[in-house]
C-alpha cells in the first residue's frame, strides 16, 4: 500500500492510523532519485524518506536562509484567516504556526499524508465522520510576547474569526459543514455551536454532514490557533497579518517587541513589510521535543525573504551565492538549461509537480462547444506538446489528458481518452469526431456552420500565455473553427471569464491548483451548484440547471448540460482506496461524458538552489519549497 | 510675489483634485478588473463578493466613494494625516508605506538630478562654445547614444560590469541612509548614473541649442562690443537666459520622476513610488494608485511653482504676474 493510499485509508472508516503509525510509513531512507552530480546526497536526518530531498553530507543548523521574490503576493495580507496564497500557507504551516493537523512537508505522496501536529494524534471520525475530537499537545507555547500555553479556546477563536464577515475569510466554505458556523457567519449566533471545548486541551467538532476529508481541511492555516488577545484588535480584512504570533519554530522578527497590553499599543511587527519582505527568526518558546522532526527540521537560525523586482538579478544572485533561492518565479529557461546540462550543477535545479492543471475551458452552453463532439474533436486536435513547449518544455510541465493532477489520484496519470501520438494532436481522429457534430453540415470533418466562425477565445496577454494563442488558433483552424482571440491582462481576463453573462466560448487564461491534497478541490470546478453570476469558477457551466440558466440569462442547448454533481457527492462521502477509485471514475466521466476542458499540462514547480544550500526539499502540500527542511552553510554564502 | 504664490498654491490644490478625480474615474471606467473579486479569493461566493465590496467600500456609489476619499485625505484617518486608507493588495496602511517609499524615490531622483545638471549643463555649454568642432560633435554623439539607449538595458549592463564582473559596486537593493550612509551611497551610485545619463544627455542638447540661439541676440553683440570678458559674457549674458527654459523643464521632470522612475527602481530593486504604482496598477489597488497620483500631481505643481519663482530671479525679462 502506498503512502497515499494509507492517507486515504485514514480518511475512511476502515483504518485508523495514529501519528506513530503514520510516521513509520515514511521512514524508509532513500537517496534522491533526481539528485546527481558531485554533491553527495542522502536522505538522512529528518528521516522523512522524501524522494525530492536534496541533502549534502554537511547540513547543519544555523545561518540565514535568504530568499527573494518579486512580490510577496499575499492575497489576504498574511492574516491566516484571510490568506489564500499557497506559498503563504507554507510559511504559516512550516515556520510560524502549528495547526491541529499538518504534513511532513516533503515532496511526492509522502507529503500529502495528514499528520498530527498540534494534536496529540489524529482521531477517527465518529458518527459517519460527523464528529471529530482532538486532544491538544500540552506545553506548546505561543511565541513572545504572549508566552502562554496554547489552549482549545485559541482554536475556537480562529474559527470564530473565519465566521466574522469583516475578516474576509476566503476559504471558509471548507469549514461550513461545522454545525452553527453558518449561523454565526450570518449574524444569527455569537458562537459556533458545533465546536465544544470540554477543557483547555480538548476540542470537538460536530459537523452537519459526513466529511471524511475533514483532517485535510484542518491542516489549512486559517484553522490554526489565533490568540484572541491580539486577534480581537484586528478584525479588518488582512490587518492581523502584520501582528501574527505563532507556535512554530520561528516567529516574525520583532514579534517579541509587540506591546500587547492593549489594542492601542499594538504596532505592526517590524520584521514584516508587505512590500519589502519578511524575516523569520527562532521562536525562543518553541520546544522541538513537542514537535515531530519529520514535519520540521528547522535548521536555519533565520529565514529572510526579501522583495526583488529584477528577476534576472535574483537568479544572478542565486548563482553567485548571494541568495539561496527564489520564490514566486520559475527558473528562466536559459538558467535551467545551464544547470540541467552540467553534471556538477544538476542537483541544484529542482522540478516538482505543483499539483495544478493547465487547460482550455469550453463553455457547454455556447456554440459550437455546446456539442460534445466538437469538444471531443478539440481534445483530439490540440497539440499539447506545443503548448508544453510554450511554457518552457518538459522541465516546466508534464502533458496530461485529464483534469485532476496525478498526485491526487495516487500518482495515476493513465486517464487519457484522447491520447494522440506524441501528444501532438491527431487530425484524422479529430475530424472523425467532428463528422458526428451537427456543426459539420457536409460531414467532411470540418466545422462549417455559422457558429464555427469568429468564436471568441480569451487569453492573457503576457508571458507563456501569449505564446499559447497562436498554437490554439492554428490547431482549431484545422477542424474549421476560426477563433477570434481576445487577450487581456490577468485581472480583466479572469473577470471576463468569471462573469457568466459574457458567455466566453473558449479560454486558456485560467489554471487551477489544489487547495489540499484531495481531488474534491478540483471537483468544485464542475459543481453546478457553485455557478454564480460573477466570480464564477465553473467556467464551462457544467451542471447548470434550466432555473439557473434563466436567472443568469443563459440559453441552454436543447439537450441541456450534463451534470456530475451526484458523482462528486458520492465520492466526497467515501474514504480510503474507494475514494481514490471514485475520483478516478469521476475524472474519466468528466473527460468522456462531459468534456468541459482540454487539459494539457500539469505544471512543475522549478527551483534553483544557491551553492550554500546544504539541504532542501519540496513541500507537496503547498506546492513550494519546504522551508521546514532547508539548511544553509554560512561559510559558502556571499 | 506673495499673491502670485498664494494663487499658484490654490491652483495646485485644484490640479491635485482634478488629477485625483480623473484617476478615480479611469480606475472604474477602464477594464482593470473588480478588486472585490480578487479580495474574495479563488473560490468566491456571492456572499463573499458582497462582503468584499463592503470591506473595500466599493458598495457605495462612485460620488460617495470619492467624497470619502477626499474627506479622509483632508481630515485624516485612523492611520494618520493625510488619510490615504489601506491598500487593497497588501491590506496595509498606505501612509507609512508612502513615506518609506518616498525616501527611496527621493534619494534616487535628488542624487540623479544633481548629477544630470552637473554633467548636462557644462556639456551643453562646451558644445555650444565649440560649435561644429570635434568636441561638439563627439559630445553630442555621446548624448544621442544615451538618449537612444533603453534605460533598462543600460541599467542591466551597468550591473553586469560594475557588480558582476568588476565587483566595484554592490548589486541591487536599497540601504536606508540611517542604517548605513556608506552603503546607502554605494547602492545609489549606479541608479543615479543611469538616471543622470539619459537626462544629462537631453539637457546638454537643450542647453547647447538655447546657447546657440542666445549668442545671436543683439544684447550679446553689445556685451562683446562693450569689451566684457569672455567669462562674463558666457556666464552672465548667454548662460542665464539659456538656462531659463531648462529650469522650467527641470522642475517638471523632477516632479514627473516622483512616480516615474519605474524602470530604474525595478531593475535596481528599489522599492520606491514608481515601482509601487506599477504594482498597484497590476493589482487594481485604488488607494495606492490614488495616493501616488496625488503625490505626483502635488510634486509637479509645487516644483513648477518653485521653478517659476526661480526663473523670475534668474531672468530679469520674466516677471511674475
Amino acid at each position: 500500500m502506498t503512502s497515499r493510499r494509507k492517507t486515504l485509508a485514514l480518511l475512511g472508516s476502515v483504518a485508523l492510523v495514529g501519528a506513530v503509525g503514520v510516521a513509520a510509513c515514511g521512514s524508509d531512507d532513500k537517496s534522491s532519485d533526481t539528485n546527481g552530480g558531485d554533491t553527495a546526497t542522502t536522505a538522512q536526518g529528518g528521516g522523512s524518506g522524501s524522494e525530492t530531498r536534496f541533502m549534502s553530507d554537511d547540513a547543519k543548523k544555523g545561518g540565514t536562509y535568504r530568499i527573494a521574490t518579486p512580490d510577496l503576493g499575499f492575497t489576504g495580507g498574511f492574516d491566516p484567516s484571510a490568506e489564500y496564497l499557497g506559498w503563504a500557507w507554507g510559511l504559516q504551516q512550516m515556520l510560524l504556526n502549528r495547526g491541529l493537523v499538518g504534513y511532513r512537508h516533503v515532496g511526492g505522496t509522502a507529503g500529502t499524508e495528514p499528520m498530527a501536529d498540534l494534536a496529540e494524534e489524529l482521531p477517527e471520525g465518529e458518527n459517519d465522520n460527523t464528529v471529530w475530537t482532538f486532544k491538544i499537545r500540552k506545553g506548546v507555547k505561543w511565541s513572545p510576547p504572549l508566552n502562554r500555553e496554547v489552549t482549545s479556546k485559541d482554536i475556537v477563536y480562529a474559527f470564530e474569526r473565519m465566521a466574522t464577515p469583516s475578516v474576509g475569510a476566503q476559504y471558509a466554505n471548507y469549514v461550513q459543514p461545522i454545525k452553527g458556523f453558518k449561523e454565526m457567519a450570518d449574524g444569527k449566533a455569537k458562537t459556533i455551536s458545533g465546536i465544544e471545548t470540554p477543557d483547555d486541551h480538548t476540542i470537538t467538532f460536530t459537523l452537519t454532514e459526513p466529511t471524511p476529508d475533514f483532517l485535510f481541511r484542518l491542516a489549512m492555516p486559517a484553522t490554526a490557533p489565533i490568540p484572541p488577545e491580539v486577534g480581537k484588535c484586528h478584525t479588518k480584512a488582512g490587518e492581523y497579518g502584520r501582528y501574527v504570533l505563532g507556535t512554530g519554530p520561528y516567529m516574525i522578527k520583532g514579534a517579541d517587541k509587540l506591546n500587547i497590553s492593549s489594542c492601542a499599543t499594538q504596532k505592526p511587527i517590524a520584521g514584516f513589510n508587505p512590500t519589502d519582505g519578511i524575516t523569520f527568526v527562532r521562536n525562543p518558546n518553541y520546544d522541538a521535543s513537542l514537535d515531530d522532526p519529520e514535519q520540521r527540521s528547522a535548521m536555519p537560525d533565520s529565514i529572510d525573504i526579501s522583495v526583488n523586482t529584477n528577476e534576472k538579478d535574483v537568479f544572478d544572485k542565486i548563482q553567485a551565492g548571494e541568495l539561496e533561492e527564489a520564490a514566486g518565479l520559475s527558473v528562466p529557461p536559459d538558467v535551467a538549461r545551464k544547470y540541467t546540462t552540467d553534471d556538477s550543477l544538476k542537483d541544484r535545479f529542482r522540478s516538482n509537480p505543483e499539483d495544478s492543471t493547465n487547460y482550455l475551458t469550453m463553455n457547454l452552453t455556447t456554440p459550437p462547444f455546446d456539442d460534445i463532439h466538437v469538444r471531443k474533436a478539440a481534445n483530439f486536435i490540440v497539440d499539447k506538446t506545443a503548448l508544453q513547449r510554450a511554457w518552457g518544455g518538459k522541465l516546466y510541465g508534464d502533458v496530461t489528458g485529464h483534469t485532476i493532477p496525478p498526485v491526487l489520484l495516487d500518482g495515476d496519470n493513465s486517464i487519457d481518452p484522447y491520447a494522440t501520438e506524441g501528444s501532438a494532436g491527431d487530425l484524422a481522429k479529430a475530424q472523425e469526431e467532428m463528422k458526428q457534430s451537427a456543426y459539420d453540415t457536409d460531414k467532411d470533418g470540418m466545422c462549417d456552420a455559422g457558429p464555427c466562425k469568429g468564436v471568441l477565445y480569451l487569453n492573457r496577454n503576457y508571458g507563456a500565455y501569449a505564446k499559447l494563442g497562436p498554437i490554439v488558433i492554428d490547431n482549431f483552424a484545422k477542424i474549421g473553427i476560426q477563433l477570434d482571440a481576445k487577450e487581456l491582462p490577468t485581472g480583466p481576463a479572469y473577470e471576463t471569464l468569471q462573469t457568466v453573462k459574457n458567455q466566453v466560448p473558449l479560454a486558456s487564461n485560467a489554471r487551477w491548483g489544489k487547495d489540499y491534497p484531495d481531488a474534491t478541490t478540483f471537483a468544485v470546478l464542475f459543481d453546478g451548484r457553485n455557478i454564480i453570476p460573477t466570480g464564477n469558477t465553473n467556467y464551462s457551466l457544467v451542471g447548470i440547471t434550466p432555473d439557473q440558466a434563466k436567472k443568469l440569462g443563459v440559453t441552454l442547448p436543447k439537450d441541456g448540460v450534463p451534470s456530475v454533481d451526484a458523482d462528486m457527492d458520492k465520492c466526497r462521502k467515501t474514504g480510503g482506496e474507494e475514494r481514490i477509485a471514485c475520483w478516478k471514475e469521476f475524472d474519466t466521466k468528466v473527460m468522456t461524458e462531459v468534456v468541459p476542458w482540454v487539459p494539457y499540462m500539469n505544471a512543475l514547480h522549478t527551483n534553483l538552489l544557491g551553492p550554500a544550500v546544504t539541504q532542501w526539499d519540496f513541500d507537496q502540500d503547498s506546492g513550494e519549497s519546504s522551508l521546514a527542511h532547508v539548511a544553509v552553510d554560512p561559510g559558502l554564502q556571499k | 510675489m506673495g499673491r502670485y504664490i498664494i494663487r499658484r498654491l490654490l491652483w495646485t490644490v485644484f490640479i491635485v483634485l482634478l488629477a485625483s478625480i480623473l484617476t478615480f474615474l479611469i480606475f472604474f471606467v477602464l477594464p482593470a478588473g473588480d478588486p472585490a473579486l480578487r479580495f474574495a479569493g479563488k473560490q468566491p461566493t456571492e456572499e463573499l463578493i458582497a462582503q468584499a465590496r463592503v470591506n473595500l467600500g466599493l458598495d457605495k456609489s462612485l460620488p460617495q466613494q470619492y467624497w470619502l476619499f477626499l474627506s479622509r485625505l483632508i481630515g485624516g484617518d485612523e492611520y494618520g494625516w493625510p488619510g490615504l486608507g489601506y491598500s487593497f493588495h497588501t491590506r496595509d496602511a498606505v501612509l507609512p508605506e508612502l513615506i518609506d517609499r518616498s525616501r527611496v524615490t527621493g534619494s534616487i531622483i535628488v542624487g540623479g538630478a544633481l548629477m544630470w545638471m552637473v554633467i548636462g549643463v557644462p556639456v551643453g555649454v562646451i558644445s555650444a562654445l565649440k560649435r561644429k568642432t570635434f568636441w561638439d560633435r563627439g559630445l553630442m554623439g555621446i548624448c544621442l547614444f544615451f538618449i537612444s539607449a533603453p534605460v533598462f538595458w543600460l541599467a542591466l549592463l551597468s550591473l553586469l560590469i560594475f557588480w558582476k564582473h568588476l565587483g566595484w559596486l554592490p548589486g541591487t537593493g536599497y540601504v536606508p541612509f540611517a542604517q548605513n550612509p556608506g552603503q546607502w551611497f554605494a547602492h545609489l551610485i549606479l541608479p543615479w548614473c543611469i538616471l543622470a545619463l539619459l537626462y544629462a544627455a537631453i539637457y546638454a542638447r537643450l542647453v547647447r541649442a538655447n546657447m546657440i540661439d542666445v549668442v545671436s541676440e543683439d544684447y550679446i553683440r553689445t556685451a562683446w562690443a562693450k569689451g566684457l570678458s569672455p567669462r562674463k559674457v558666457v556666464m552672465h549674458h548667454e548662460l542665464r537666459p539659456a538656462l531659463a527654459p531648462i529650469i522650467a523643464l527641470f522642475a517638471i521632470d523632477l516632479g514627473a520622476l516622483v512616480g516615474g522612475t519605474i524602470v530604474t527602481e525595478t531593475v535596481f530593486n528599489m522599492q520606491g513610488l514608481g515601482n509601487w504604482l506599477l504594482i498597484a496598477a497590476n493589482n487594481n489597488d485604488l488607494p495606492v494608485t490614488m495616493a501616488v497620483t496625488v503625490v505626483v500631481a502635488a510634486a509637479v505643481c509645487i516644483l513648477t511653482l518653485i521653478a517659476d519663482v526661480l526663473l523670475a530671479i534668474i531672468d530679469p525679462r520674466v516677471r511674475l504676474q
